[in-house]
């Protein structure tokens, strides 16, 4: 069904309005306590809600109801605005605009577009409530009594002359009144034909004193009487329907229904039980509801990862005790602890995860903004958008993606006509795409602009003296200088990505957050950084290892394989840097005791641990494998900060320390 | 002689719509953005016979202009209604008391909604 011009005014409208909103999000966002945006986006939405009932997409309308009534509730006081609050309301009124630009109107009026993002908001307004009741106590009404489902008797007794085919406005309340829920409605008329009175049964989930309100501007035409009869809906009954059509040619006396309804609510309470427990659609879904979401304070999360990272600590002590004790009883009781330790490490990492798709609203305004700024057209892309990440992580990852995505789009994508001279489509695409490679999250931003031009990086690295001018340098080398403090971006000016942060305060992000940055780019074609970030960042799974009287932890999940072989064949020349042939393959290696320890009491055999960072194979020899082990990593005091080989420390079964390696800066180290 | 009603709205479509709306009718409508624009209008034709109006606008609120017709004598007697999907039984008892005629929901029905506006007019 096409839609008519109304319609189609209202759709031009109402995607003016979700600009505004979206505006008004963002500044609420970026202020929480300010009150202007707040009532701007307030009242935006009650506006895009009365304007979507009017025109028939009540989809969009309920849509926009639930949301406003959270606002409401940050007007109120009761409730804060937080991130959760601005993403939801973010990402369903994107979906209203994707709506709206349909030209169908059956389809933009598709209730089941909008179906999880009402599910969403209405499970955000539970758990809202939750909070706001334990805050507010009992001086708040709770909002949940609206959502009661109740059965009601009015009726209703007009004191002026009226007839059923009139045209006054009571006869239209009833029929309004009818239509908030199940209704039967019997009409009594006098003798001359003017209506004596209404009784009207009436089940429906909304306030009694929002019904009662619909005869507010009719009061002194007629006597309203309302009485809640029962918290249920009593059309389930057939009794009760029986019971009141038994009555209709006879004015029903209200004393003998209460009655009869308080006979019947017992067996009826019984029977709605009973329906409950036959796995009755409504109950179900409203739990699963509660299940999907619980708002819990980022403090209790804290406490309860560092619990669980002590009780990790304790397992490994438990281990190493009953190590000496020879009882398999023990032994399995303590294999069955860490498979219990193990799940419990796993499942509470995963509470402290979000989604990347928060990220993916902020960069999409910003692409939209930004490219309006530039005159140019710009699409943006996001895949895997579900792949979820430390919230921490998502937090201080932000402003660094910011700046590369300013980047593609001011340095990186062309005006439309220099992409139409270069034989491309006028809208360039910047693409996000987030996804999981064993502990770690990969995000690759990318765009199909002009790329990076290699020689003129050169050119200005040599200019700097950052790069000796003879030097030959690979294009990796040459893409990484542009991380270089020396030579930030604030060289190319601009309105847009020459303030702020630079590339090189990038690239120092994503290093303390043991994250590594690659970065791809072909002239003419585009550019794409590649950013690799620990899942998390606080618990990693690693070998023990020893040198001498030190332990090392290194991170299990670069180790490709453990060789043993004798000392002698790492032991020549007394070089750090060995090529050893391993596997019937040459490794270089990286000996920890020839680095930091000394050549006294060498062992006889040496393990050669092969790992792959950043795609190249190395090795790192040690003295001794002592196991496998899952570790809670604190970070080390000031003064081992630049010491970043070492990503932290942890404590050992013993009560001993280890140093966790970081086996790509370890390289890096031996490289230079 | 054709009545006029003077239709209140921040929202352009909405407003243009209920102004349609109510010319098939044969009613005289005006329109305006807001409640203090709403007065302004009033003030130079105080001739009209109601003002429809929305309670959530920008600058003035359809709450606030109510007060401010019923506090000048020359206009005081227009009937005021609202139109708007606000439910709130306080802000509608609040609104009764200050001299509204009848409080009209968004989304309405076409019946219920001229009923309303014709006795609106009618008994002021």
């Amino acid at each position: 069904m096409l839609m008519d011009n109304n319609q189609k005014r209202f759709v031009e409208d109402a995607l003016d309005l979700l600009n505004e909103l979206d505006e008004g999000l963002l500044q609420l966002e970026a202020n929480p306590q300010a009150t202007a945006p707040l009532e701007q986006v307030f009242r935006t939405m009650h506006t895009i809600k009365g304007g979507a009932n009017m025109f028939g997409f009540e989809n969009i309308g309920e849509l926009a109801h639930h949301l406003e009534t959270l606002y409401d509730l940050v007007r109120q006081g009761n409730m804060q605005v937080s991130d959760g609050l601005i993403s939801i309301t973010l990402h369903a009124f994107d979906k209203v605009r994707d709506l709206l630009k349909e030209k169908d109107a059956t389809k933009i009026a598709n209730a089941d577009e909008l179906k999880d993002h009402l599910k969403m908001a209405i499970a955000f307004l539970k758990s809202a409530e939750t909070e706001s009741m334990k805050v507010a106590q009992a001086s708040v009404q709770p909002i949940s009594k609206k959502d009661q489902l109740a059965t009601f008797f009015f009726r209703i007794s007009p004191t002026v002359n009226m007839t059923i085919d009139g045209n006054h406005p009571l006869v239209f309340i009833i029929q309004d009144l009818e239509a908030v829920g199940t209704a039967r409605t019997f009409c009594y008329k006098k003798s001359d034909g003017n209506i004596a009175h209404w009784d009207v049964y009436l089940s429906t989930t909304t306030a009694q004193a929002e019904i009662e309100s619909y005869f507010l501007f009719v009061e002194n035409e007629c006597h309203v009487s309302c009485t809640m009869l029962l918290a249920c809906d009593l059309f389930g009954s057939a009794e009760f329907k029986k019971f009141i059509e038994e009555f209709k040619d006879t004015p029903t006396d209200s004393g003998e229904l209460i009655a009869f309804v308080q006979m019947i609510a017992s067996n009826f309470n019984n029977q709605a039980a009973t329906e409950d427990d036959l796995a009755d659609a409504e109950p179900t879904r409203k739990k699963s509801y509660n299940d999907t979401f619980i708002k819990v304070s980022k403090r209790k999360i804290d406490d309860l990862l560092n619990w669980i990272s002590e009780l990790i600590i304790l397992q490994a002590q438990l281990v190493n005790v009953t190590s000496s004790v020879n009882s398999p009883e023990i032994t399995e009781v303590t294999e069955q602890l860490e498979h219990v330790t193990n799940s419990l490490r796993d499942t509470s990492l995963e509470i402290g995860l979000v989604p990347v798709e928060t990220l993916v609203t902020k960069f999409k305004r910003l692409v939209r903004d930004l490219s309006k700024n530039l005159n140019k057209k710009v699409n943006f892309l996001s895949e895997g958008a579900e792949t979820e990440m430390d919230k921490d992580v998502i937090e201080l990852m932000t402003e660094p993606m910011i700046h590369i995505i300013r980047n593609c789009i001011d340095h990186g994508i062309e005006t439309p006509e220099e992409r139409r001279q270069a034989g491309k489509t006028e809208h360039g695409t910047v693409k996000l795409k987030a996804f999981n490679t064993s502990s770690y999250v990969n995000i690759v931003i990318s765009d199909d602009g002009k790329g990076i031009d290699k020689d003129k990086v050169l050119a200005k690295a040599i200019e700097k003296g950052l790069v000796a001018p003879d030097a030959v340098l690979s294009e990796e080398e040459t893409l990484s200088l542009i991380f270089h403090p020396g030579l930030s971006t604030a060289s190319a000016i601009s309105d847009v990505s020459g303030r702020g942060v630079g590339m090189d305060v990038v690239k120092q992000k994503i290093n303390d957050l043991r994250g590594y940055v690659t970065i791809k780019s072909t002239q003419g074609k585009g550019t794409s950084i590649h950013i690799k970030l620990p899942l998390s960042r606080s618990i990693i799974e690693g070998l023990l290892v020893k040198v001498e009287e030190t332990r090392y932890v290194v991170p299990l999940n670069v180790i490709d394989r453990i060789d043993r072989i004798s000392y002698d064949e790492l032991d020549r020349g007394n070089q750090v840097n060995k090529m050893v042939v391993v596997n019937e393959e040459t490794l270089s290696v990286f000996s920890l005791r020839q680095k930091f320890h000394g050549e006294t009491a060498v062992p006889k055999t040496t393990d050669i641990i092969s790992v792959t960072v950043n795609g190249i194979r190395k090795g790192i020899a040690v003295d001794r494998i002592e196991g496998k082990m899952q570790t809670v990593m604190k970070p080390l005091g000031d003064a081992y900060q630049q010491q970043d080989f070492i990503a932290g420390s942890t404590i050992l079964g013993d009560g001993s320390l280890a140093l966790v390696l970081d086996p790509s800066r370890l390289f890096q180290l031996s490289d230079n | 002689m054709k009545k006029t009603i003077l239709v209140v709205d921040d929202f352009a479509s909405i407003r243009d719509f209920v102004c349609e709306t109510l010319q098939r009718k044969g009613y005289e409508t005006l329109g305006a953005a807001n409640g203090n624009q709403a007065y302004q209008m009033l003030s130079d034709k105080p001739e009209v016979n109601l003002v429809l109006t929305d309670y959530n606008m920008p600058e003035c609120t359809g709450f606030e202009l109510l007060k401010k017709i019923k506090a000048n004598p020359e206009i005081a007697k227009v009937p005021v209604v609202f139109l708007t999907t606000e439910s709130s039984p306080d802000k509608m008892r609040a609104a009764k008391e200050a001299g509204l005629c009848a409080w009209i929901k968004k989304p309405y029905r076409a019946e219920t909604f001229f009923a309303q506006i014709e006795n609106a007019i009618v008994n002021g």
